[in-house]
């Protein structure tokens, strides 16, 4: 069971935070980068610059969930 | 378990999971019509809308484990065990614009099949060989499983032991997958991702009421509970830097990227852009939600035991594992309890037959088809969906005696995680390599999968030197050291292995066109057998009719309809019922020929009425593809 009275210093709380939006970050815009690299995504077409925008939406919906709830809780 | 037991003895409680096998039998029956061939038996025809698709994937992704693992890591820790659910972004762009366009444009069957295309037929036969023992292992695994989260509930009254029960689950399952293929599978899972989901959101509600609302649920939780994300590095046995390194990097690219089931239910979309929807809803809206319902009763139990540890005490739960159980019989009544089982049960199914039809198309395309055309016999499609419908049961029977063989040795278990987890990596490291890098080579590709597999097992013989390196500071600890963070040692033997051999070993003259994601383009010009039209087009409404004489797969339309929908003579079509909710069903894909003249009906070839199952009378919504 966990402690109820913990206390919860910075790197608890925002070091997975961080450490999941910046290594998983380098692992998403890595991808981007390839992608328009190898011409897998052309922005001359209407729906390849609809998911792109999707992809970058969901990239700060996660991020947004994570830190939402994160401050909710330390709050 | 008691109260498990107790619950068993009401009648609306066997009405209840009784119905839920008739109405997937009978799911079975009723879709086993729409297999005419192999193409409908494996991927369902290409016909499926991404909604469809989106449901039927939330009830494979959630197992029959899920609700149990989670409720009791979310008892253990709070809302970090979510975690699992809620990072699998990362890799999206490489999966929306790298692999779902290569196997759905170069209609790749089977991940071994992409394997030959990319390689060569060795790497083909290493990977059919360590795919079939993985997926029938894992069946063994889902029944299994099964068969113990029942036996408390049903022993008592029936007198069934474990092997009694996996013989009932097995048989329901079998049979709506023999006859019913990847259609049943879809329309099955629909059916039973709303009962997962609907049953842990109303857990939700009832945890929310016997509580007395969110603020006092929220307010009982203990701090660290509250956090999305688990601790970095302090608990060996839970940590995020290991999940992260596990699910978020080798998890989620091993269930977008080599996960047979999946691939296969993107290829029954009925387009790309349907795919990458189903994709993106799924992830972004759908585990969301799974992740609240599989870990609801874990938080809830957390509350209750401190909020009204006269109602649950920790001192009382003997296994986080028995939480799931424990929570739901003490917020619902025995009938109640019933639809809860029946949700467990659907979690089973819905992940045991997508394994089923993913055997069966693993064998039929990677070993039977292969043996047939080596010894110069080209039978029909026919005698390949008879064949088909065989393995499936086949592989019923077999996953029912790897069941019998984990219910029999508790270290099986074990085998098949350490088989899973050291399997898995090379696996990933070829097709990720094999997909993004164009200089990766077969000899390469041989030795990422054998020299891979080689040195995880070296890490798990020397874990303190192998990978401690890379443990991030986590403490070593148990039998199993380095539980999750091994995964960062593991992908980085395989990536490694697969990286030097290609630049030591020279390169490789194979045409890969199609078959990287440096030339897409040109598995969109293979798809259609000509240059793609990437017009925006407007979706035409229309009766139809058959016109005898117009060649096998054609549509014919006038030159207006064919400019209203910006396409020309040649182009592919998709063709569909225009009643939306029956999500594809009635819907076929063709080719554009032009018509003489003006009408007020579309004309269809007579193959393509059939293979659509179109209804006389019923208007049809007529679009070009790409």
């Amino acid at each position: 069971m966990l402690n109820v009275f913990a206390e919860l210093p910075f790197d608890r709380v925002w070091l997975p935070f961080i450490y999941l939006y910046g290594v998983g970050g380098l692992f998403f815009f890595g991808s981007l980068w390839l992608v328009v690299r190898a011409g897998a995504f052309r922005k001359e077409r209407t729906g390849d610059r609809v998911w792109l925008k999707v992809l970058l939406f969901g990239f700060f919906w996660y991020a947004a969930i994570h830190g939402g709830i994160t401050i909710f809780a330390t709050s | 378990m008691d109260a498990a037991a107790i619950a068993g003895s009401s009648p609306v409680f066997w009405a209840i999971l009784i119905g839920y096998f008739i109405v997937v039998l009978g799911f079975g029956s009723y879709f086993a019509r729409f297999n005419r061939n192999t193409s409908d038996f494996f991927f369902g025809g290409r016909r499926f809308s991404w909604w469809l698709i989106t449901m039927s994937i939330v009830a494979t992704g959630v197992g029959s484990h899920s609700f149990l693992k989670y409720s009791a890591k979310s008892w253990e820790h709070g809302l970090s065990g979510t975690m699992a659910y809620m990072n699998d972004w990362f890799f999206m762009p490489l999966f929306m614009f790298g692999w779902l366009p290569i196997i759905y444009f170069m209609k790749v069957r089977s991940i071994p099949e992409y394997f030959e295309r990319r390689f060569n037929p060795t790497v083909r036969k290493l990977a059919t060989i360590a795919l079939l023992v993985y997926m029938l292992g894992y069946i063994g695994v889902g029944f299994a499983t099964m068969a113990k989260t029942l036996l408390p509930i049903i022993e008592p009254h029936l007198g069934w032991d474990l092997m009694d029960i996996t013989w009932v689950v097995a048989l329901v399952a079998g049979v709506y997958i023999t006859f019913g293929g990847q259609t049943a599978v879809i329309f099955t899972d629909l059916l039973q991702g709303f009962i997962l989901l609907i049953a842990g959101l109303v857990l939700v509600l009832l945890g929310m009421d016997f509580l007395g609302g969110f603020p006092a649920f929220w307010e009982a939780l203990p701090a660290e509970a509250k956090l999305p994300l688990a601790n970095f590095n302090e608990d060996p046995g839970f940590n995020f830097v290991g999940i992260f390194w596990q699910d978020a990097v080798a998890g989620s690219v091993g269930f977008l990227f080599m996960n047979q089931g999946l691939i296969m239910r993107f290829m029954a979309c009925r387009s790309v852009n349907d795919g990458r929807k189903a994709a993106a809803v799924n992830v972004l809206f759908a585990l969301p939600l799974s992740a609240i319902a599989v870990t609801a009763a874990g938080l809830i139990g957390l509350a209750i035991a401190t909020s009204r540890p006269d109602v649950l005490s920790a001192e009382s739960v003997e296994s986080s594992d028995d939480i799931f159980v424990m929570v739901t019989a003490l917020l619902t009544t025995k009938a109640g309890f019933g639809f809860f089982v029946a949700a467990v049960t659907a979690a089973l199914m819905s992940s045991v037959d997508t394994l089923i039809n993913a055997v069966a198309a693993v064998f039929i395309n990677d070993v039977y088809r292969p043996i047939k055309i080596a010894r110069g016999e080209n039978p029909s499609d026919k005698h390949y969906l008879k064949a088909a419908m065989m393995v499936s049961a086949i592989a019923t029977v077999v996953g029912v005696f790897a069941a019998w063989g984990f219910h029999q040795f508790e270290s099986l278990y074990e085998a098949h995680g350490w088989f899973h987890s050291t399997l898995t990596p090379p696996l990933v490291a070829t097709i990720f390599l094999g997909i993004f890098w164009r200089r990766f080579t077969s000899r390469a590709a041989m030795a990422t999968l054998v020299l891979g597999s080689l040195l995880i097992a070296c890490g798990r013989v020397w874990p303190n030197v192998l990978i401690a390196p890379f443990s991030h500071g986590v403490p070593p600890s148990g039998d199993t050291p380095y539980l999750y963070i091994g995964a960062l040692y593991n992908l980085l033997v395989c990536f490694g292995v697969g990286i030097l051999v290609s630049l030591v070993g020279g390169k490789e003259n194979k045409n890969l066109d199609g078959l990287t994601i440096w030339s897409v383009d040109k598995a969109r010009y293979f798809f259609k057998g000509g240059e793609p039209n990437d017009k925006q087009g407007k979706r035409i409404r229309r009766l139809w009719a058959i016109e005898n004489q117009l060649p096998a797969e054609t549509i014919s339309a006038s030159s207006g309809e064919l400019v209203e929908m910006a396409a020309a003579s040649g182009d592919l079509a998709y063709v569909c019922d225009k009643r939306w909710w029956l999500g594809g069903l009635r819907s076929c894909h063709a080719k554009f020929t032009l018509r003489p003249g003006e009408s007020s009906v579309i004309y269809l070839s007579p193959d393509l009425a059939a293979s659509g199952r179109f209804l006389k009378g019923e208007e049809l919504t007529i679009e070009k593809e790409f």
